[in-house]
Parts: structure tokens; C-alpha cells; sequence
């Protein structure tokens, strides 16, 4: 019995050993990027690949789908799992993960990030550390044809979008005016913008993204409001009586969206900067050359031009080991200052990069970055693409569930749909 | 207390026990036990509340109004649509012609093919822009549909797809039964010169009703569950248009993050198909007897 009892604790040591000293073993030679493939988040990896190439440090890269990104993410973070060492991160998220995230304050290089980005609003943690590391900025831009329409002839408003289509199409240059996104968690590339463009917003005081403020005002949703009335009734408009925009748009996602203006079938969409590279690239896009972009069209209700800015990142989950913690900040630190990797993040996306001190430098060399830090970087005007609470996610579902049954209704309902949809949105953000 | 006999069949069903155990019965205890409590994904503080969550949902217009009609609706239109055809590919398989099994062997491609697959391909064959069904439609002289946009159009390529996936399931199942039907009343059915219909109607019907009505049960229970056809093919929209029952617990669950509301949906759900599954049970418990 006594010599069972012995060969069971050697084996438990032996387990344990190899266990506990593989785990060890492994945190000074790998680190696990989760990651949601995408041209941004590609080209930072290969910053990290770099570095790990120089320091003898593996990079395992664990994809992820984007439709199950934040719900595995939460769940694997809320669990303690040191399943992943460096996560990507989201404004989105800023909020719902910042309790569960390492503080990267103390991440050399930092002081070269643009600040609005990494406001604390968005991901400061409960002790007012930061717990972001930028990959780079992503926002979206007007993308228009410049074949088609001269610089001079951009539209400035929502309803120039609508003159300059018509004409477009009717003289055969466009099958659509404006294609983009509509659909649950692509609100952005259409709802969201052209609802900014007419001072109006999902919740209010409209732009406010002070969650005291916002909960002050009873989380009151801006769906019942003659603004909100008027982006929808501009939309369907849009679609169903100057048809310059599918019938189909309310269901597309982005890759839909997308594909339509790269075959060459539309004259404008929204999109995130960082398909200029995917637009520009012959073995995807037929409009290779022919893009360009401006600021968004305003609706009546607005005269100032506005930007959205925004950035994704990269974080450290609290639960790893201290050692994975150092190891994968001195990883972000390095590619913070990776300047030769920073050009190739420019150059295959379109996103400015996380050091603000190459800026200057690309926009020197390329137009592109020179219109995007006049109109959007350095706008006095910016509006965050998301809220910054964890009911968000159900806010964006309740608000867009909205809009598309106004949009794929009758005109003369989308008022009372609107008005329908209002508690529901303020509801749904009731914490 | 137990003799070898009996000991050696608890051994034998000890690991299926115990994988049953760990891999259904504990989710569901911790289900349950997340749908009394306080439980967000993001910050689990797992305090009770009682039936908070349970009265929420069953008092939820959309649950009552579109999810549970959307849920029913699909069921039917789903296993009605796939078992007609299983059943009339069953029949045309069951007689001997040249190249029968590679048409069978071609018939069960469906199969295996995942169903997130399936929704995706679909998605982009009624794309309005791009996709085959518009382009033929159009080339036909026709106008192209927006077919996602509309509730019951998106409603109908859900049950399409859903359809195609699993006729090939009814087809194979049927064909089985078919084979297995006694020849006699068949041939004396041939004597006496009986048409094709009755001896369908009279003969095949009844004799396969046994096999029909499992199939039924199983594929039915199946169906109130389906879940990646639709998240892919439409994600409950336009709006919540299409949105069934599996869905409205994720959504609660994963997208809203919020475990103990979602753990009280599905464990409602549960219930419903519990008692519908009970009724069909019975409806098989009375067929296998007369």
C-alpha cells in the first residue's frame, strides 16, 4: 500500500512538473496573440513576428471569428484563462473588459500615441490606468470614384449625394450612387455616419460619452427624434424613390457592401480607412487608382464637418503570469517604435499607425495620409464611434433592430417605429 | 449487491454515463443555477434573483409575438418540406434504374456539408447584387428580388436552406424503411391491377407510417434548435423579423452578455420543447400501436 501510495506521488510530482514546468517553459518562449484576421491586424502581428524572430520568441497566432470575437474573448477573460497572452481590443470594448485588462501605462512608447484615441473614457480601468496599446487608427471615410466626380463636385451634403448619383446613373457611369453597410453591428458604415452628419446620435445628450452625463439624462435614446426621423426617411429615400442605393442594403454587411463598390457598380460608400489598401489591390478590387475620400456629407441639421476617430489595439489579459505580462509588454514596446513595420501596417491598409511621429512622414510621401490628417486626425470636430459602457452590445442591437424595420417599412411608419424603438434602446442600457 | 453480470454492464455503461454526465447534465445544473442569479459575462456577481429573469422573458413581447410564432412556423415548414421530398426521393430511389447509386450517392452530398456552409453559400446565391437566383430572374426578362429584406422572403430561403440540408436525412431514412416493407402486398396489389396512387396511398403510407413519424419526432426536436442557418443567413433580421428561438437566447447570452437572462431563455425554450416533445412522443407511442 505504502509503496502504491510512493508511485502515485511520483507521478503526481511528475505530472505536475510537466504541467506547471511546461507552462513556465512555454511563457519565455511563446507568446499567443487572439486575434481576429484582418488586414490591420495582420500587418501588426507582423511587427510582433519581427520582434519575436530577433528575441527568440515564438509567435503562436490564434484567429478568431469576429462574430463570436467579443463573447469567446469575455468568457476567456472573465474565466482567468491564460489561454491568450496579447488580445486585440476594440473602443467597443473599451468598458466591458477594462477590470479584466493589464494596465499599460508603464509601456514605453506610449507617450507617441495619439491621445483621443486612448482616452480614459474609452478604456481607462476603475484606478484610471489605461489598458490599451494602439495598433492604429480606424475609422471610417467617405471613399468616392474619382473617375466619376471631380474633386470640385464631392458632395458636401446628404441630399448631394442623392443629386450627384441620379446623375451618375443616369448617364450609365453608376449602376448605385451609394452602397454601405446597414445590417446588426455595420451600423456604422451608414446609419451611424449619416446620423452624426445630422447632429443626431443613439443616445443623448447627442456625442455626449460620459456615462454619469448619460445616465443623468435616464440613458433617453435619440430614436424618437425629428433627426433620427430624417436620417431614416433620408435612407429610404435613398432606396425605394431615388434608387441609388440597392434595395438590399438594410441586410448588408460590410464584405457586401464592400464588394459591390470594388466592382466598380457604385460611386460612393463608407468604409473603414484601412480598405484603401483592399480597394487599391488588383487581385481584389476593379477600382484600382479610382478611389479617393473626403469628409462625410452633412445632413440639414448640421453645417460643421465632423471625423470620427477611433483606434483598435492590442491588450494584456490581468490573469496571465508576471512573466508573460513583461514579456508581451516589452513585445507592444518594440512595435510602438517599429518604424519600418509601422510603413508596411500604412502601406497594406490604409490605417495611420499607432506612433504619431511617422505621420508627418507618410503624409509627405502620400496624399492619402495627408487628406486623412486634415479632415479626420487633426479635425477640432471628432465624434467616438461607440459608448463606453457594457450594455452597449445591446444597446447597437435594440437601436439597429430599430432603424431596419423603419427602413424596410412603410414610409409613413417610421416615425411610430422610431418612437416604438426608443424605450427599448434606453432599456437595454439601463445598467 | 451486484453481481459480475451487473457489474460488468455499469462498467460498460460507466463512460458513456460519464460523458453524458459531464458534458449535459452539468451545463444544464450550471444553466439553471446562472438563470436564478445575477450573472453578466463580463462581470459574473452571481447574487440570486429569484424568477426575475423567467418573468422577463415570458413576458417579453418579442419572445411571445416573433420568437415563439417564428420558432412553430419554422418547424413545421422545415420538416414538412424536407420530409415531402425525402419521402418522394425515397420513392423514386427505391426502384432499380441505371446509375442508382451514383444519384443516391449525389442526393446525400447535403449532408455533409456543415450548415454554416450551407447559409453562407445561400447568403450569397440570393445576394441581390451578385447572387445566381437574381441573375437567372433577370436574364429571364424578371426584376431581382431583395431578398434578405423582406421577413418572409429571408423567412423562406431559412426554410430552403434548412430543407436542403436535411432532406437527404428523410431520403436515406425513408429509403431504409422502404426496403424493408414485405414484398407480398405489393405484388398481390400488381395482380389485381391497383393504380400507382392507391398503392401509394393504401399500401406504401400506411406501412411507412412507423418510420415517417420517428423521423418526424426526431428531426422536429432538432429543428426548434437550429441556430447557424439562421445567425449566418440573416441573424434574426430584417430587424428581429426572423428571429427564432435559439437565437434569442444567444443574443441574450452572448451579445447582450448576459448569462443568467440567456440560461432563462433557453431553459423556457427547453421546457416548451419538453412538453411538445412529449406530445410527439406519444403520437409515436400511438402509431407503433395500431
Amino acid at each position: 500500500m505504502k509503496m502504491r501510495r510512493r508511485t502515485l506521488a511520483a507521478v503526481a510530482a511528475a505530472a505536475s512538473l510537466l504541467v506547471g514546468g511546461g507552462a513556465n517553459a512555454q511563457a519565455v518562449k511563446e507568446l499567443r496573440i487572439g486575434y481576429q484576421p484582418s488586414p490591420i491586424q495582420d500587418a501588426s502581428i507582423a511587427m510582433f513576428e519581427t520582434w519575436g524572430a530577433k528575441k527568440g520568441i515564438k509567435i503562436v497566432k490564434v484567429p478568431n471569428s469576429y462574430g463570436v470575437y467579443v463573447e469567446k474573448m469575455t468568457a476567456s477573460l472573465t474565466s482567468n484563462s491564460d489561454q491568450y497572452d496579447v488580445i486585440w481590443h476594440n473602443d467597443d470594448w473599451g468598458q466591458l473588459w477594462a477590470h479584466l485588462l493589464e494596465s499599460t501605462d508603464d509601456i514605453p512608447g506610449l507617450q507617441f500615441a495619439e491621445k483621443w484615441g486612448m482616452d480614459k473614457i474609452v478604456f481607462g480601468n476603475a484606478q484610471g490606468q489605461n489598458t490599451v496599446v494602439p495598433m492604429g487608427q480606424t475609422f471610417s471615410v467617405f471613399f468616392y470614384r474619382n473617375d466619376l466626380v471631380q474633386p470640385n463636385e464631392v458632395p458636401k451634403t446628404l441630399a448631394d449625394v442623392v443629386t450627384m448619383s441620379k446623375k451618375l446613373q443616369a448617364a450609365n457611369k453608376a449602376k448605385w450612387g451609394y452602397v454601405g453597410a446597414m445590417s446588426m453591428n455595420n451600423s456604422w458604415f451608414s446609419w451611424f455616419w449619416s446620423m452624426w452628419g445630422n447632429n443626431c446620435d443613439v443616445l443623448m445628450p447627442f456625442y455626449e460619452r460620459d456615462n454619469k452625463k448619460l445616465a443623468a439624462a435616464g440613458w433617453k435614446s435619440g430614436l424618437d427624434q425629428p433627426c433620427m426621423k430624417e436620417t431614416a426617411e433620408y435612407w429610404w429615400d435613398a432606396i425605394n424613390t431615388h434608387k441609388i442605393s440597392p434595395r438590399g442594403m438594410p441586410a448588408y454587411d460590410r464584405n457586401e457592401a464592400n464588394a459591390i463598390f470594388m466592382s466598380g457598380d457604385a460611386a460612393f460608400t463608407v468604409a473603414d480607412s484601412l480598405w484603401w489598401g483592399t480597394f487599391n489591390d488588383p487581385a481584389k478590387s476593379k477600382v484600382v487608382g479610382k478611389v479617393s475620400a473626403a469628409r462625410f456629407p452633412l445632413g440639414p441639421n448640421r453645417q460643421k464637418n465632423f471625423a470620427w476617430d477611433d483606434i483598435w489595439g492590442w491588450a494584456i489579459p490581468k490573469s496571465i503570469s508576471p512573466e508573460r505580462k513583461a514579456l508581451a509588454k516589452e513585445m507592444l514596446a518594440a512595435m510602438m517604435v517599429d518604424e519600418e513595420g509601422q510603413m508596411k501596417l500604412w502601406k497594406a491598409t490604409g490605417a495611420p499607425p499607432p506612433n504619431t511621429q511617422f505621420w508627418d512622414k507618410i503624409a509627405a510621401q502620400d496624399p492619402f495620409m495627408k487628406l486623412l490628417k486634415e479632415a479626420v486626425l487633426e479635425s477640432p470636430d471628432k465624434v467616438r464611434g461607440a459608448y463606453y459602457f457594457p450594455q452597449w452590445p445591446a444597446v447597437h442591437k435594440a437601436f439597429n433592430d430599430a432603424v431596419t424595420k423603419a427602413v424596410t417599412g412603410k414610409r409613413e411608419d417610421i416615425a411610430k417605429v422610431l418612437a416604438e424603438g426608443a424605450p427599448l434602446v434606453s432599456k437595454a442600457a439601463q445598467p | 449487491m451486484f453481481g459480475e453480470q451487473q457489474r460488468f454492464m455499469v462498467l460498460l455503461i460507466a463512460p458513456a454515463a460519464l460523458l453524458l454526465g459531464l458534458f449535459q447534465v452539468v451545463p444544464i445544473v450550471i444553466g439553471a443555477n446562472a438563470s436564478f442569479r445575477d450573472w453578466a459575462l463580463y462581470n459574473p456577481k452571481k447574487t440570486w434573483v429569484g424568477l426575475d429573469h423567467y418573468k422577463a422573458v415570458i413576458t417579453d413581447p418579442a419572445f411571445l409575438e416573433v420568437v415563439l410564432p417564428n420558432t412553430f412556423i419554422f418547424m413545421i415548414m422545415s420538416v414538412a418540406g424536407a420530409l415531402a421530398l425525402g419521402l418522394g426521393l425515397a420513392l423514386l430511389l427505391n426502384r432499380p434504374f441505371r446509375g442508382q447509386k451514383i444519384v443516391q450517392t449525389v442526393l446525400m452530398v447535403p449532408l455533409m456539408v456543415a450548415p454554416v456552409i450551407a447559409a453562407i453559400m445561400m447568403r450569397w446565391m440570393f445576394n441581390d447584387q451578385f447572387g445566381i437566383v437574381n441573375a437567372v430572374l433577370e436574364g429571364l426578362g424578371l426584376e431581382g428580388q431583395p431578398w434578405l429584406v423582406e421577413r418572409w422572403s429571408a423567412f423562406g430561403i431559412i426554410v430552403l436552406t434548412d430543407v436542403w440540408l436535411w432532406t437527404p436525412w428523410f431520403t436515406l431514412l425513408l429509403l431504409a424503411g422502404l426496403q424493408s416493407l414485405p414484398k407480398e402486398p405489393f405484388e398481390a396489389a400488381a395482380i389485381d391491377g391497383t393504380s400507382a396512387w392507391r398503392v401509394f396511398s393504401h399500401l406504401t403510407l400506411p406501412m411507412l407510417q412507423p418510420v415517417i413519424v420517428v423521423c418526424v419526432v426526431i428531426r422536429a426536436i432538432d429543428a426548434f434548435r437550429t441556430f447557424d442557418i439562421v445567425w449566418t443567413l440573416t441573424g434574426g433580421g430584417p430587424g428581429r423579423s426572423t428571429e427564432l428561438f435559439s437565437l434569442y437566447a444567444y443574443v441574450l447570452a452572448f451579445l447582450n452578455l448576459d448569462l443568467g437572462r440567456g440560461s432563462a431563455a433557453a431553459i423556457v425554450g427547453g421546457l416548451i420543447i419538453l412538453v411538445v416533445g412529449i406530445g410527439l412522443y406519444r403520437l409515436v407511442d400511438r402509431v407503433t400501436k395500431t
